[in-house]
């Protein structure tokens, strides 16, 4: 389905990183594999190092750093954005909702329309869809957009499927109305009947924690985890990204009335850096359009992503001038989705290491 | 289809692969493998198959088959 959306613009994109570091190559003893299968892996794959946060550090405790920081510098008023949009799917609790808590622990005003959503992959545009639904009221003047992961708390270290890509952050992106900004297209797609290519089978009330599904399984391949771990169908996943992403972006494309020549840079979640070249190949688009080196520097930290691709890569160019983004976002539910939009002249735009 | 054969046997890091060669022997049909596997049936041949059905195959010669009757039908 399609949609579009007027006078709106993000104004600025905060990403907040844990500082502890680790790398594939002090972590491949971990895997029960042959080490030049390893090493082969890691160069295919573009694995390096990931951010992993120390034991016990939650969500809220990233994105309340990282909003404190933007309010000591007077980057942001915590009087001037009216909706606070966290999209997890590693809440601190089943409930209160997370976004709650972030703004008790900030003791943030009374009228804060608060909200959670549980994306993963897709997370950053399907937030941004929300916010630009919550600007249409007048009342809400601003939107604080928080996506945070920290799911490498749910990853066997002993499953070279997951682990060597796992990755926790968080971003905070200010959005808000500009009449001046240009027509924002986007489409979204979503395919429950694959919800288990990627899935957390335990630990929920269709089937608690509980010692049993603690037990680490052998689950083929030499690697083991257990129900309480989260299980990704890497090859599903794959083909998935492969068949329905392109028709995807070419479909937003035409839409809009507009080529792949004519769109600056191609922001895409960051699985691993082989599925984006494959994907950039299949849509005859120059690599050094599309970033695919989030993996190898910070992992892959779910909706995280495309922020920390912002960030990372295009930091300066976006304080400076306009540039002509497509942003696409493919993962868990099956959800994907992509947006064409004008990203630029942003007020902040920086990574930061937590604590 | 010997160019699929040549492209199967690089990404298992072998020499030559025979039709008759049987997938599972390999010690490099692995999930990597599979990908790679997956990527440039995709990109070579407009195929798709996924990697649960890869691991189906008994030997080279019966995926290079299914290969072309799935191009037939494309």
């Amino acid at each position: 389905m399609n949609f579009t959306y007027q006078h709106k613009r993000i104004s600025g994109i905060l990403s907040v990183v844990p500082a502890n570091e680790k790398t594939f190559l002090e972590e491949m003893r971990n895997y029960n594999f042959p080490e030049a299968r390893s090493r082969k892996l890691m160069e295919v794959m573009g694995y390096g190092k990931h951010r992993l946060v120390e034991p016990g550090v939650c969500v809220s405790d990233l994105a309340v750093f990282g909003l404190q920081q933007l309010f000591d510098r007077g980057l942001l008023v915590p009087d001037e954005f009216d909706a606070l949009i966290l999209v997890t799917q590693s809440p601190d609790h089943f409930m209160p909702t997370t976004s709650s808590i972030i703004q008790g622990r900030l003791n943030l005003k009374h009228d804060l329309f608060c909200m959670d959503i549980n994306q993963g992959c897709a997370g950053f545009l399907i937030g941004l869809m929300q916010a630009f639904m919550l600007l249409e009221q007048e009342s809400i003047r601003k939107v604080i957009l928080i996506n945070a992961d920290v799911l490498s708390r749910k990853v066997s270290p002993q499953d070279r499927n997951s682990y060597p890509l796992a990755g926790d952050a968080a971003s905070i992106t200010l959005v808000e109305r500009d009449f001046n900004a240009p027509i924002i297209h986007s489409n979204l797609k979503m395919d429950g009947t694959r919800n288990e290519a990627l899935i957390i089978p335990a630990g929920g009330f269709r089937k608690p924690s509980s010692p049993e599904t603690a037990v680490m399984e052998d689950v083929g391949d030499n690697n083991f985890r257990a129900q309480d771990h989260l299980r990704m169908d890497g090859s599903s996943v794959f083909n998935f990204v492969q068949v329905e992403v392109p028709p995807l972006i070419e479909s937003l494309l035409s839409t809009a009335g507009t080529t792949t020549e004519m769109i600056d840079y191609f922001i895409c979640h960051q699985p691993n850096r082989f599925m984006l070249q494959k994907l950039a190949d299949k849509m005859k688009i120059p690599h050094a359009k599309m970033p695919m080196n989030i993996v190898e520097n910070f992992g892959n930290s779910s909706g995280v992503t495309i922020p920390m691709a912002l960030c990372f890569n295009l930091a300066n160019e976006l304080k400076q001038r306009h540039y002509q983004c497509c942003l696409a976002g493919f993962g868990v539910g099956l959800t994907w989705s992509s947006m064409l939009m004008q990203l630029g002249h942003l007020n902040f735009c920086e990574i930061i290491d937590y604590p | 289809m010997d160019e699929f054969y040549q492209q199967l046997a690089f990404i298992l890091d072998e020499p030559e692969i025979k039709p008759e060669a049987v997938l599972a022997d390999f010690s490099e049909w692995d999930s990597l493998s599979i990908l790679s596997v997956i990527a440039m049936l995709d990109a070579q041949y407009s195929v798709n198959i996924n990697g649960k059905e890869l691991r189906n195959f008994k030997t080279a010669g019966e995926l290079a088959n299914e290969i072309v009757r799935l191009k037939a039908k494309n």
